[in-house]
Formats: structure tokens, C-alpha cells, sequence
């Protein structure tokens, strides 16, 4: 079911966190809503769960305006970062609790039940308590829950925050695997682009309450709006370097290295002060345009090495590569630019 | 490491001292006390066998012994060596008392005027009636009120007064003229068998319970639930207000419940123009002592298992309360499906603990209503004080109190259990099979 926002506001005191925001989710779409701590995306998650009242605009499910209703009303499913369930019943209990609330009958109950539990893989845990289950399998039990009365949207709110490193692997791709099943419209809240990336069909980031571009991953990795968005992607992060346009290249004030750009870039921007966005993918030992520098750190990843380049003026340009220990801390290198990938951002942060 | 251990205990010595002293030494002694006929007429050191009006109506009464009884309170009179030394003494002449001792020594009389009719009719005659008068007072022998430390003591000297006494009666003598305290379970046939401690029992598991119920626990766990859904700033003033009656000095408080009720109180005041005639509301009927009773208590009580369930409440975490919400609960379901249950262990506290200090505290009932009228308010804790230590007679039955004092204890320890049982203590206690 789409989720549409309309110039949703929402205040706590007189602190306005977010101000007449536009968002449409899309029908059986997942969509990230990514973003530093208090950006506003778990805010915007609570008003459309109905857990804050909203201060302005409308929320509408379908066609339906919920702007009013509760949360009892919505029919929402949520999974909380803690999971939430409730230690005093069983995984089976907790489950069911939606259903029993609405009186539906025993049998009815024990069946989905049952079949919710065989989706999500723990039909052998139904009668154990959550304080006897690992942080996985709370997880597990936390998403059947909030499937089994079949929600018109599923809310994640940092889903695999409490997890460690191998179960947040897993997880991703089962929750997603869980969300295609159902086809349901959901809205993941997380901080971590990588989770975000590998999800959502759809990533909305959000900056003081904003949202800064709506895209799919790999479009708003390769074509972000702004620096911000730039450096929120990607791990390890972009890299900058300040510069200027003269003529029809970028030119490295250290170095006075030139880096040719697209002609209407060159043409537009000529003569103004710009950054150069560069990911460490795009600056290579082979190909580009060499740029003179000398490795500052090496951190070595495995079946990856990551270095730091430092250019004379102190700036640095992050490479990743595959492993390499040819090079060494100190050494003095010449890699080079992808100028065709770099990314360039006006004085305001925005990408031209 | 062995100077710091000796050092601790050093250190906890003096409380130890004062743990033995004042907490463990009272709870021995009581129990002791319990199973003892102690009273104010025993005394609590050892006593002595006495022949006294009391200790023969026992004798009478339990024994049938009427005879033996007038007997041996009667005077007698005999003519010993010691009445002929202390007549000889008191001026009497030699040849009077050199007769006596020939003619009469060992003789016996029940009456004065037996030996003075002697005492005229010598050959020797005393001179003058003062003088007879004298030596007849001088052979005057009695057991009455006479301390004898043991029963041996006692009955010889009753058998030197020419009485012979039967095995048994020497048996119940000795029973019936002790005047100390004895161990005996008669403290708890009598408790039994007065329709005075049903009532008192009655009373008691009355005002527990209802003060219990109503106020201790079900008050609490309103005000409690109330308050969490209230905004921060009312609900910490609604709080305060309910703690106001706890730091009351009970005279004070209690005395504000008494202006309310009198005659010339309060509610007398503002209840006459509408045709109720003044009267003392508090004491008026016993529904209507208990009613105050009950509140007055139940004020007071509510407050501890407020902030108990207050601080238990907050401890859920939030996201409970969201996740029940986006569930589908109401306010009514959360309150059933999610605090109720996680306040078992705060309520099985709260019950508990309150029964208990309900069962054994009577101060406010002394205050407001002193159990009255008429016994209907007297609780068990009120009527073991009264016993014991606060008789108006001041006739103190130590250990007749004692007694009933026990058996609140034994109450109170099965109490307890059923209500760990009740709230399956073992279960909660479990330690969770976390599997990673």
C-alpha cells in the first residue's frame, strides 16, 4: 500500500524537527530512510506508525487519510531496534498478541501462527520465552510479529542495530527475502548506508529534518545532489579536494596537477572556486591523471588495501585496491584519477 | 587478610549485640513466655507457696477441697515451746508458764477465747485480763499469708498445727498455693475456647484483607497506573499528595480524622442542616468504625505500593508500550497484557509485605477507635497489647500476650508461603537458558 507524507510537520516543544516534508513510499516498495542520529528519520517513522501525533500536513495509506487515527487504527506492523517483545510470554504468545487482542479465535491464532513462524524460520522456538533466545532469533520473532496480522505497511526502526556483524549479514538479506515474500510496502530507518544500499529499493536521506534526494542505490551513489550525500555513501567514504576551474580542467592547487572536466561543467563553473569528489575505486596506480603524493596510511582489509594518499598542501585521497603490499608508508606515488567517474561540487556543497 | 576479617567482626560486634538483644532475645522470650501462666499477680522472677483467700478459692474450685480450705485459713492455737518463751518474755510469771508447759504443752484450740477460758482456770492465773489477753495472742499459729519457700516448708509446718493432710491434698496444696509462674499450655485452651478470640479473629482477617485490597495494593496499583499515564508534572504532584498522610505523625493524622467525625466535627456540622442529627460518626455504629478504620489505614498505606508500582512501571521499557500500541492494544489491554504482568513481582511484594505490617500494627486503630465501640474494631495485635501490657485493670496477662502473639507470628509465616506459592516465586526466580 503507497505512503504518502504531505507537508508532514512535526514539533516536540518548540523544537520543530521536521518541517513540511513531501514522501511518497511506494506500493510494495522498501524504501530507506537513511541518515545521521536525529536527522528526523525515526521521528518520521513513529508519525506514520501513529506513536507521534503529527503537528501539521497529512499522512494517507492508500487513499486512506490516517492523519487522525491511532495507532491501534493503522494497521501497522512495526520492529523496534530493541525488539520489543514482551518478556513475560512465550514466542508464540508474542506473535499471537496482535491477533488475541482482536479476539480472534484459538485455533485461528495457532495456525498463523504457525505458518508465520515457518516464514521466518523458527517454528522450533514457539514455546520458549524471548529472555532464552539470541538477539537473531529475537529478531526473527519481532518481524513475525509484526507480519501476522498481514500490516498494510511493515516499519523497521534500526532493525539490525542490536545484532553483531554475522547475524546483521544474515538478517539483511532475510528480512528482505521476508519483504518480497509478502510484497508489503515497508519503511527501514537505519544510519548505515550499507544496510540502506543492500535493502531498500528506494533510498530517501535525510539531513536536519530534510530530505536531501530520493534515488535508488546505486543512482544516488553515482549521482548524489551534494557533497553530503557524497560522503554518506560509500565505504570507505569519498574523498574532496579544493580547487578551481581554469579553462576546461580542474586544477589541484598543491600539485597544479590539471583534471580535465565534461565541457559544460568547464563552461558554466569557469573561473570558480569548486571541490572535486573522488572514491577510492576512482584513484588507481594505472590510468587517469596522475597526481603526485605520498602514502600516509595503509589499512589492509584483506581481499582489499585501503591508502591514504597525502597530497603536499595536507589534503588526502583515499584508493582501494586489491591487495597490495607493494607499497609502503612514506613510499612516493603517481596514481592516478578516473576523471571521467569524479564527482564536482560547487561552493554550496551541490553537484554540478 | 586474617586482621581484616577479625576486624570486620569487631566491627559488627556491637550491632550483633543489639540484633541478639533487642530483635532475636524478645522473639525467643516470647515464644517462652507463650507457653508460661505469667501475669502481674505471678511476677516474672520465681514465687513462694502462700495459703492465702485466693490460692484456697483454687482450691475449692479445682479440687472440691472446701473442708481442707476454711481449715487451714481458720487461726489456731497451740502451746509450744516457742508461745511458753515468748510469754516468759512478755512479763507472764515463771510458775503460770511452768504449769502451762506441764499441763498443756502440745495442746491445741481453734479459737482465743479457748485458751484464755485455759488460761483463767489455772492455778497459776495470770493477773489482770490485759495480761491473758496477751499470752493467749502469743500462741497463735497460721499459715495464712506466710511465704514458705518449698512445698515441704508449707506442709510441715500446716502438720504442725495438728493437721493431717492425704497424699492429695498434699499434691494440690502444693499445686494451688503457688504463687509463681509456671509452664503450661492453658494460655492456648483458653484462647480456644473464648468466643472473644473468633471475633478478634474475625476482625483482624477483616481489616487486613479489606485494608489489603482496597488500598495497599488495589489503591496503589490505580494511583500507580494513573499516574504513568498522566503528563510528567500532575502526575508527580498527584504522587506527593498521596505520600502527605505516610509522613503525618499518626496522632496528628489520626486527630484530623477524629475532627471530622465528632459530634461537634466536621461532618456533623455540615450533615445537621440536612437533617442528620449530630453524633459521633467515628464511633457511631461498627460499619461506620470500619469504614474509618479502613480509610484511615488504607491513606496511609496506599502511598508504599504507589511508588513501588510507580518506579516498576517506568522500568518497562518504552518501546513496549509503543510496540503494544502499534499491536493494536488499548489503553485497557496494555494495562492488562503488558503492566499487570510485569508488576507480579513488585504486587507479590507489596501483598505480602503489607499483610504483614497490617497484621501486626495497630497503632491507628488504638488512636481513632481503641477498638471499640464495644470490641467491634479490636484486631488481634490490639488485643494481645491489651492483654499483656495495657489492661485497664492492670491485672497484665505476660503470658496470655505472649501466646497471641505467636500465633500471629505463625499466621504471618503461612501467609507468606501461600503467597509465594500463589505467585510462583520459583518461576520467577529462574535463571533464563540464554542460547547463543
Amino acid at each position: 500500500m503507497r505512503i504518502l507524507l504531505e507537508n508532514f510537520t512535526k514539533k516536540f516543544g518548540d523544537l520543530t524537527v521536521i518541517d513540511g516534508m513531501n514522501l511518497e513510499v511506494r506500493d510494495g516498495e522498501m524504501l530507506a530512510l537513511l541518515g545521521g542520529s536525529g536527522c528526523g528519520k525515526s521521528t518520521t517513522l513513529f508519525s506514520i506508525c501513529g506513536i507521534h501525533r503529527i503537528d501539521g500536513g497529512r499522512i494517507l495509506f492508500g487513499d486512506r487519510d490516517v492523519t487522525r487515527t491511532t495507532s491501534q487504527e493503522r494497521n501497522v506492523g512495526v520492529v523496534f531496534q530493541s525488539f520489543a517483545l514482551y518478556p513475560h510470554m512465550t514466542v508464540e504468545q508474542n506473535i499471537g498478541f496482535p491477533l488475541k487482542l482482536r479476539k480472534e479465535p484459538k485455533e485461528q491464532i495457532a495456525r498463523k501462527v504457525g505458518e508465520i513462524a515457518e516464514m521466518v524460520h523458527i517454528e522450533e522456538l514457539l514455546q520458549r520465552r524471548p529472555g532464552e533466545l539470541s538477539g537473531g532469533q529475537q529478531q526473527r520473532v519481532a518481524l513475525a510479529r509484526a507480519l501476522i496480522r498481514r500490516p498494510s505497511v511493515l516499519l523497521l526502526d534500526e532493525p539490525l542495530a542490536n545484532l553483531d556483524a554475522a547475524l546483521r549479514l544474515e538478517m539483511r538479506s532475510e528480512i528482505r527475502r521476508i519483504q518480497k515474500e509478502t510484497g508489503i510496502t515497508a519503511v527501514l530507518v537505519t544510519h548505515d548506508q550499507v544496510e540502506a544500499m543492500s535493502m531498500a529499493d528506494r533510498i530517501a536521506i535525510m539531513d536536519a529534518g530534510k530530505i536531501l534526494q530520493i534515488a535508488e542505490p546505486r543512482e544516488m551513489y553515482e549521482n548524489p545532489v551534494s557533497d553530503y550525500v557524497a560522503s554518506f555513501l560509500g565505504s570507505p567514504p569519498i574523498s574532496f579536494l579544493a580547487g578551481r576551474i581554469e579553462g576546461d580542467a580542474f586544477v589541484e592547487p598543491a600539485t597544479g596537477t590539471r583534471i580535465p572536466l565534461r565541457p559544460e561543467i568547464a563552461a558554466s563553473h569557469g573561473g570558480r572556486a569548486v571541490r572535486l569528489g573522488i572514491r577510492p575505486e576512482h584513484f588507481q596506480p594505472e590510468g587517469g591523471i596522475a597526481i603526485p603524493g605520498r602514502i600516509s596510511f595503509i589499512e589492509i582489509q584483506g581481499r582489499e588495501t585501503l591508502f591514504d594518499v597525502e597530497l603536499p598542501d595536507g589534503s588526502v585521497i583515499r584508493s582501494i585496491q586489491r591487495a597490495n603490499d607493494a607499497v609502503r608508508i612514506g613510499d612516493e606515488v603517481r596514481w592516478g584519477i578516473d576523471h571521467e567517474k569524479i564527482l564536482v561540487f560547487d561552493e554550496n556543497g551541490l553537484k554540478i | 587478610m586474617g586482621n581484616s576479617r577479625h576486624l570486620g567482626l569487631m566491627l559488627l560486634a556491637p550491632a550483633g549485640i543489639f540484633v541478639i538483644l533487642f530483635f532475636l532475645a524478645p522473639v525467643v522470650l516470647t515464644a517462652v513466655f507463650g507457653f508460661t501462666n505469667m501475669s502481674t499477680a505471678t511476677g516474672i522472677s520465681g514465687g513462694a507457696y502462700v495459703v492465702s483467700d485466693s490460692t484456697m478459692l483454687a482450691l475449692k474450685e479445682r479440687y472440691g477441697e472446701q473442708e481442707l480450705a476454711e481449715r487451714l485459713l481458720r487461726k489456731s492455737y497451740v502451746i509450744d515451746e516457742a508461745g511458753l518463751q515468748a510469754a516468759l518474755e512478755g512479763g507472764a510469771a515463771r510458775p503460770t508458764v511452768e504449769e502451762l508447759r506441764e499441763k498443756y504443752l502440745g495442746a491445741s484450740f481453734g479459737s482465743r477465747r479457748e485458751v484464755e477460758r485455759l488460761l483463767k482456770k489455772l492455778y497459776n492465773r495470770p493477773a489482770g485480763i490485759r495480761q491473758i489477753k496477751k499470752i493467749a495472742a502469743g500462741f497463735e499459729r497460721s499459715v495464712v499469708n506466710v511465704r514458705y519457700d518449698t512445698p515441704e516448708a508449707l506442709l510441715a509446718a500446716i502438720e504442725g498445727y495438728g493437721i493431717t493432710l492425704t497424699e492429695a491434698q498434699k499434691e494440690a496444696l502444693a499445686e494451688v498455693s503457688y504463687t509463681g509462674w509456671v509452664f503450661t499450655a492453658q494460655n492456648f485452651k483458653t484462647m480456644v475456647e473464648l468466643p472473644d478470640t473468633w471475633r478478634t479473629m474475625a476482625n483482624t482477617l477483616f481489616y487486613v484483607f479489606t485494608t489489603l485490597i482496597l488500598f495497599n495494593t488495589g489503591f496503589a496499583l490505580v494511583l500507580a497506573i494513573a499516574t504513568h499515564y498522566m503528563p510528567d508534572r500532575p502526575a508527580g504532584f498527584f504522587r506527593s499528595v498521596w505520600l502527605l498522610p505516610r509522613i503525618t505523625p499518626p496522632v496528628l493524622y489520626v486527630l484530623m480524622w477524629k475532627w471530622l467525625a465528632w459530634d461537634n466535627g466536621f461532618l456533623a456540622t455540615i450533615l445537621e442542616p440536612m437533617g442528620f442529627a449530630p453524633r459521633n460518626w467515628l464511633l457511631d455504629t461498627p460499619a461506620n468504625a470500619w469504614t474509618f478504620i479502613i480509610l484511615i489505614n488504607g491513606f496511609v498505606g496506599a502511598s508504599m505500593g504507589m511508588l513501588i508500582f510507580s518506579s516498576a512501571i517506568k522500568a518497562i521499557p518504552q518501546p513496549l508500550f509503543y510496540a503494544s500500541e502499534v499491536d493494536g492494544a488499548s489503553r485497557w489491554q496494555q494495562i492488562r497484557h503488558i503492566i499487570l504482568p510485569q508488576l507480579r513481582w513488585p504486587i507479590l511484594f507489596i501483598t505480602s509485605y503489607q499483610t504483614l505490617s497490617l497484621l501486626t500494627s495497630f497503632e491507628y486503630i488504638l488512636l481513632a477507635t481503641n477498638g471499640g465501640p464495644g470490641g467491634a474494631t479490636e484486631v488481634w495485635a490490639l488485643a494481645t497489647y491489651m492483654k499483656a501490657l495495657n489492661n485497664y485493670g492492670g491485672a497484665l496477662q505476660y503470658g496470655y500476650g505472649a501466646a497471641m502473639s505467636l500465633v500471629l507470628v505463625v499466621i504471618g509465616v503461612a501467609l507468606s508461603l501461600v503467597y509465594l506459592r500463589m505467585f510462583n516465586f520459583k518461576a520467577l526466580t529462574e535463571s533464563p537458558k540464554i542460547e547463543q
